[in-house]
Parts: structure tokens; C-alpha cells; sequence
């Protein structure tokens, strides 16, 4: 069965954006997937590997960037659901 | 230059900032940067690049163990909201990005594994420099203390735990890491080059009563491990390689400091929790301020009568997130088992409107007298709503109550009751639907601290259960002085006689409404103002757990009577030198064995100049 790529476009809505925590949470998450989930700005601001926080952290993400998530694997469309509803959730901050 | 070199050997000494109590003698021992001088590039053999590769897979694993230890102690000793910063920490040590990146430059440059570290954190650092977000480029601080554990795992050293037991450590700034990291038990004291009253630094000084010194500009570039060095919080001072003089100083000043607040505490369990009675009778009550949970344990050991005020803005974790009702509920449920039958205040939020989530970001020209404390909670009802029903149902488990931070007018006190009331009812009706919310009775009281209701005490008194005097703020706002300011520092006089009128004034309004007045902040701790502020008709104290034995024993041993007298006389004084000096004057007199002469207020010329004294200054002159 060919890998699945699938992507899907998020605003960060938490105040503090990607901060340690929430960058901590998300690679959490992301770690618990097969699938290579990587995570861009879409301001043409760079693009990270989810899995690792310390380029989750080079992408600044603050309050109202948008970003676009992709994944491919076999997981793909839980691994997306996961990623997307967390930082739409704005990481259960506020 | 020459100056400098010459002295290299001599005496030298800082003025900072006392930020606890005490004095000690002891060893240097720098935090943290020793091993990012010392990182040095070697080049290996072809055959040993893959044992160093290994090396760093070693550093990796201790370091990893150290901050899984480390977070389990942060949890304990600063609460879970602190300690999710090592949760990040140790995502970067599994980090691919890193562990490729150092391992790359590891067999490409044929470079030892420090350099390796070095030079990859250094690479991501410059990037995080560059991020325009304040907040966010903050992390890179993160990586430099994830960077420095692992170099100091590559030199093969458990550095926190070799700690000699007059340890005295000297940081820029204490990282949070390194404050759970330290076995606390062996450090004698802690000076930073940076950092305030509310800095870590300080409050776990407090919590733990250890003399710390902050703000002390340059000492951690001059200091070495090892180098004897003198500190005494009571003073700021901090002398470096300090002469046999200095030594003989500090250590009977270090001694005074271990009677009152270590040795006093090993007594005092049996007396300490015998009411507190003047030579005269008259019952005082101390109570204990409390900001984080690294202070409970003092509340009991130091004999405290319950929590007198609790500053519940640490709630919010460093990253300024807003604490859920249901994480509240449970801080404030610990908080009142800790306060027992004395029961604990609960102060509201006191910050200003660029802490809270979904706050203004535009800067405040005036932030002091910004939307702050209860004028903030009264905007963002959401926050205050959310702080009411947590200790509305944490008070069905303990005596709790609410203080209203910051009142300046009758109608702060009329408009957060009202939304308090309706909480309790909203919680009541919920109550009833899924039958499980219990409500327990709260107080609310008024913190006093601005000059406005000082002046409108009287009514206030008709509007509230209990008064607290916040008074670090009151001398603040009532002199005009910016605490935190050096240049002001000489105009930052507690002996005022406009703030013991303040003082004076709150109390008998209390006294005519039948309330209860509680006077909290840094002169309470201080015996001879405590002296003073029970002759101004204080009977209700409240201060850091640690100065609890010594302001006790300076009650013990004065006469209520005699404390009016010299508070009077303070009272008609025309300036503060007079108040400081008739306090010198008239203690001596009365009761000469209690306040020695470092134990009262300094003379103007000595006391208050806030500047380093004198950097290179001959060690005798």
C-alpha cells in the first residue's frame, strides 16, 4: 500500500505561540506517529521536522502565523488530526 | 587597568541588593559557564572519532538521567506549572536535528565532542538570536542550559552534587535548572550578578532561609570557584577574598543571623506555637507570607499562625499561562491544609495587564499605576471569575479568604464583591444540577497600599472583613520611590513619617469598625519595625516564614507601652533621619540586650548609599 501524503493548513491561536511548552506538546504528539510529519510557515518563513522541538522552536511561530502540515506515512491521517487539533486547541492554553 | 591588576590578589567588594536574611562565609562556587570557557578543540586520530561518538552518546544518557531527576524535584519544590520546561529540555537531548548535527561534525571535522556541542549550539543559537519575538527568541536561553549540561556531562563531572558543604553560589542569574538541580542542604548562601526581589533566586533564598544577595553587577566574571567569599543579605554587602577583619565581621554577623532563623528553629517547636506575648501581655500574631510551595514547610517549622497573605499570582507559570480553575482549586485546597485553623489569605492576581493571556500588548507608561491588580481583575472579569470559584470551592475544604489587591476607591471593593457573589451563586445552582460542588465561606478583605485608601480607610472599613496593610507598596506609593530603583534608594524610607501616619491611620480605622488589620510585607519581618509597628497599635503580622523566631523573640522582650511611647515620638518627628534616629536612640535605651546596634536602622551616610562601594579598593586602608 503507497504512503498516503496529505496536508492541511493551521493557525497558531495560542498567545504565546510555539514556546517550549507548546513546542514540547507537539512533538509529544508527533512522536507517537510513523508517519514524517513536517510543519511549514506559509509566509515562506522555513519549515521543520515536527519530531523535533528544536526546529519546531527555529520556526517562531507566534499568535496568527499560518502554517501548513503535511504527513506521509501510514498513520498519515490520524498523525494530522493529532497535529492540527492540538494547535488549534491552541495547546489547552487559552 | 592598572588599578585592577594590582588589587587581583586584595580585597574586594560589591553592594547589591538583600533580598533574605543572614550572613555566611564561604567558598565560591560559580554556576554554570565554567564549562563554556573552558571548551577547547582538539583534533583525533581517524581511529578514536568513533569512540568520541560514543563518548557523546554517554553525555547524552547522563545528561538525560540528571534532568529526569531534576524535573522530579522541580515538580516538588516549584510545582508542575514550573517544571514543564525540563520536559522541553529533554526533548532537545533526543533531538535528531542535534544528536545528527554534533555527530556530523564529530566524523567530518574530526573534532572532540565538546567542540562538536559547542560549535552545533552555537549555529542554533545565532538562529534563535534573530527571531523577533520576544518571548520566542527567549528560548535560545533554553538550548545554552541544555548545552551547558552536556558539556559538563562530557567532562565526566556530577557537578551539583560535589558541592563542599561552605558552598556559596555565584551565578549571573540562577536558571531554574540549576536552582532544583543544587542539593540545597550544603549551600550556605547565593549572589547573582542579576535578578530582583521576585526573582527565583530570591524566593527560593527565602523559601529555604538562606542569605542571598542579587544584583550584584560583575561579581560572577570576577569570582572563581573556590575564592573565600563574605555576603550578608541584611546589608547587600559581598566582598570577595575578604580580609581576616571582614571575616571575624561577617561571621558574628553570620552568627547572629544562625540564632535567629536555624538555631531558633530547633526550638521551635515547643514554644513557637505558644501565642506570642509582650513583657507587657499583650497577644501578637505571626503569620507567614507564602509564594511558592518550596515555602510551606517553613509555615510550620518557623511556627507560623496561618498564611497572612499568599501571593497567588506564582500561579501563573513563567510562561505567563493562565491557570485553569480546576489547577487553582487544587494549589488553593494544598494551601489551606498547609494554613490549618489560621486559616490562609489569598490575594487576587496582582499583576499588571501584560501578564495575562489575551492582554493588551501595548507597554504602559506608568505600569505601577497602570491597569494592574484589582483594576485589572475588574476588566478581565474572565480572570477574576475564573480565581473566585476556585477559592469559593477550595474554602469548603479550609479557612480561606480573599484580599482585593490595590483599592482606591470604595467602588473596587463594591464591584469585585458583587462578581464574587455572583460566582457563589452561579457555583450553587451548578451545585444543584450535578450535586457534587461544595462552597465553602469566604472573607474579603482590602489590601491598604495606596495613599487613597489610606485616606478613605474609614468607609472602606464599612465594606470589607479585614484589612491587610501591603506595606512595601504603601511606602512605594505614599513617598513616590520606585523600590527597585538604586537612584532612588535614599528616598525609600520605611520610617517615613507620612508612612507611619499611613499606618497609624489604617489601624484605628480597623480598630473603630471592629475589623481585623493584618499588616504584611518586609517591615514586619524586620524586628525593630515590627517593635514599631506594634507601638502604632499593630497586633497582627504577617512576613517571609524564616523572620518569623527573630521578630518573635524582639516582641517577646518589649513592652507594648514602651513601643507606644517611642511611636509617638516617631509619629511628630519631621523627617525620616529624625524617626530612624529617635528608633536608635529610644531601642538603645529601652532594651539594649534586644537591638545591638546593626540591628537598628544605619545612619543615612553609612546606610544608604546603594552604589558599588568601591570595586578596587585596597584591602586595608
Amino acid at each position: 500500500m503507497p504512503d498516503k501524503l496529505i496536508e492541511r493548513g493551521v493557525v497558531i491561536v495560542n498567545r504565546l505561540g510555539l514556546h517550549a511548552r507548546a513546542a514540547a506538546k507537539l512533538v509529544r504528539a508527533a512522536g507517537a506517529f510513523r508517519s514524517v510529519i513536517r510543519i511549514e510557515r506559509t509566509d515562506g518563513g522555513g519549515s521543520a521536522d515536527a519530531k523535533s522541538i528544536l526546529s519546531v522552536l527555529m520556526l517562531a511561530a507566534s499568535r496568527g502565523t499560518e502554517l501548513k502540515i503535511t504527513a506521509e506515512g501510514a498513520d498519515a491521517v490520524q498523525a494530522i488530526d493529532a497535529v492540527c487539533t492540538l494547535i488549534e486547541d491552541g495547546f489547552g492554553e487559552d | 587597568m592598572s588599578a585592577k591588576r594590582k588589587n587581583v590578589r586584595g580585597e574586594r567588594r560589591w553592594q547589591g541588593v538583600g533580598v533574605s536574611d543572614g550572613a555566611a562565609v564561604g567558598r565560591v562556587l560559580r554556576v554554570h559557564g565554567g564549562a563554556q570557557e573552558n571548551v577547547y578543540r582538539a583534533t583525533l586520530e581517524a581511529a578514536d572519532v568513533r569512540r568520541e561518538v560514543r563518548r557523546f552518546h554517554a553525555a547524552l544518557r547522563l545528561s538525560r538521567r540528571q534532568l529526569v531527576a531534576v524535573k522530579r524535584r522541580a515538580e516538588q519544590l516549584l510545582g508542575t506549572e514550573h517544571a514543564y520546561i525540563f520536559d522541553a529540555h529533554l526533548l532537545m537531548l533526543e533531538d535528531r536535528k542535534l544528536i545528527d548535527d554534533v555527530e556530523e561534525y564529530i566524523r567530518g571535522e574530526r573534532a572532540n565532542a565538546e567542540w562538536a556541542v559547542r560549535v552545533v549550539a552555537d549555529r542554533l543559537l545565532a538562529v534563535y538570536a534573530d527571531i523577533k519575538d520576544d518571548y520566542l527568541r527567549e528560548r535560545g536561553s533554553d538550548v545554552e542550559d541544555v548545552m551547558r549540561r552536556l558539556l559538563v556531562a562530557l567532562g565526566g563531572e556530577a557537578s551539583p552534587h560535589r558541592l563542599s558543604h561552605d558552598a556559596v553560589l555565584v551565578a549571573e542569574e540562577l536558571l531554574p535548572s540549576a536552582v532544583a538541580d543544587l542539593d540545597f542542604s550544603h549551600v550556605r548562601a547565593v549572589v547573582s550578578d542579576a535578578g530582583g526581589w521576585t526573582s527565583h533566586t530570591a524566593i527560593i533564598a527565602r523559601g529555604l532561609g538562606i542569605p542571598a544577595v542579587v544584583g550584584v553587577r560583575d561579581l560572577y566574571r570576577h569570582a572563581r570557584t573556590g575564592d573565600e567569599i563574605a555576603i550578608d543579605a541584611a546589608t547587600g554587602e559581598v566582598v570577595l577574598r575578604p580580609s581576616t577583619e571582614t571575616v571575624e565581621r561577617f561571621r558574628a554577623n553570620a552568627s547572629v543571623g544562625s540564632q535567629t532563623a536555624v538555631a531558633a528553629a530547633a526550638t521551635v517547636d515547643k514554644d513557637a506555637r505558644a501565642p506570642l506575648l509582650t513583657s507587657d501581655g499583650i497577644e501578637i500574631v505571626l503569620r507567614a507570607n507564602v509564594e511558592l510551595p518550596a515555602e510551606y514547610e517553613g509555615v510550620r517549622r518557623f511556627g507560623a499562625r496561618g498564611v497572612g497573605l499568599y501571593r497567588s499570582e506564582f500561579l501563573f507559570s513563567q510562561s505567563g499561562e493562565m491557570p485553569s480553575e480546576d489547577e487553582q482549586f487544587e494549589a488553593y485546597v494544598e494551601l489551606a491544609n498547609v494554613a490549618g485553623d489560621d486559616g490562609a489569605r489569598v490575594r487576587l492576581f496582582d499583576l499588571g495587564g501584560d501578564k495575562l493571556p489575551g492582554g493588551s500588548s501595548e507597554i504602559e507608561r506608568n505600569p505601577a499605576l497602570g491597569l494592574r491588580a484589582i483594576r485589572l481583575c475588574l476588566r478581565r472579569e474572565d480572570v477574576l471569575r475564573t480565581q473566585t470559584r476556585a477559592v469559593l470551592r477550595a474554602a469548603a475544604h479550609g479557612r480561606l479568604s480573599l484580599v482585593l489587591p490595590m483599592v482606591s476607591d470604595v467602588s473596587d471593593v463594591r464591584r469585585a464583591r458583587r462578581i464574587i457573589e455572583e460566582e457563589r451563586a452561579r457555583l450553587g445552582s451548578e451545585g444543584k444540577e450535578i450535586g457534587e460542588i461544595e462552597i465553602g465561606e469566604i472573607e474579603i478583605g482590602a489590601m491598604i497600599e495606596v495613599p487613597a485608601a489610606v485616606i478613605v480607610a474609614d468607609r472602606l472599613a464599612r465594606e470589607v472583613d479585614f484589612f491587610s496593610l501591603g506595606t512595601n507598596d504603601l511606602v512605594q506609593y505614599t513617598l513616590a520611590v520606585d523600590r527597585g530603583n538604586d537612584e532612588v534608594a535614599e528616598w525609600f524610607r520605611t520610617l517615613h513619617p507620612a508612612v507611619l501616619q499611613s499606618i497609624s491611620r489604617v489601624l484605628s480605622a480597623a480598630t473603630d469598625a471592629g475589623i481585623p488589620a493584618v499588616i504584611c510585607g518586609e517591615m514586619a519581618g524586620t524586628p525593630a519595625y515590627a517593635v514599631v509597628l506594634a507601638g502604632l497599635g499593630a497586633r497582627d503580622l504577617s512576613m517571609t516564614a524564616s523572620a518569623i523566631p527573630r521578630v518573635r523573640r524582639a516582641l517577646a522582650g518589649i513592652d507594648v507601652a514602651g513601643a507606644q511611647d517611642v511611636a509617638r515620638e516617631c509619629l511628630e518627628c519631621a523627617c525620616a533621619d529624625e524617626a530612624e534616629e529617635i528608633v536608635r536612640v529610644r531601642f538603645t535605651e529601652r532594651w539594649p540586650s534586644l537591638f545591638p546596634p546593626k540591628t537598628l536602622p544605619a545612619r543615612k551616610a553609612e546606610g544608604y548609599n546603594f552604589k558599588r562601594v568601591d570595586e578596587t579598593a585596597p584591602s586595608q586602608s
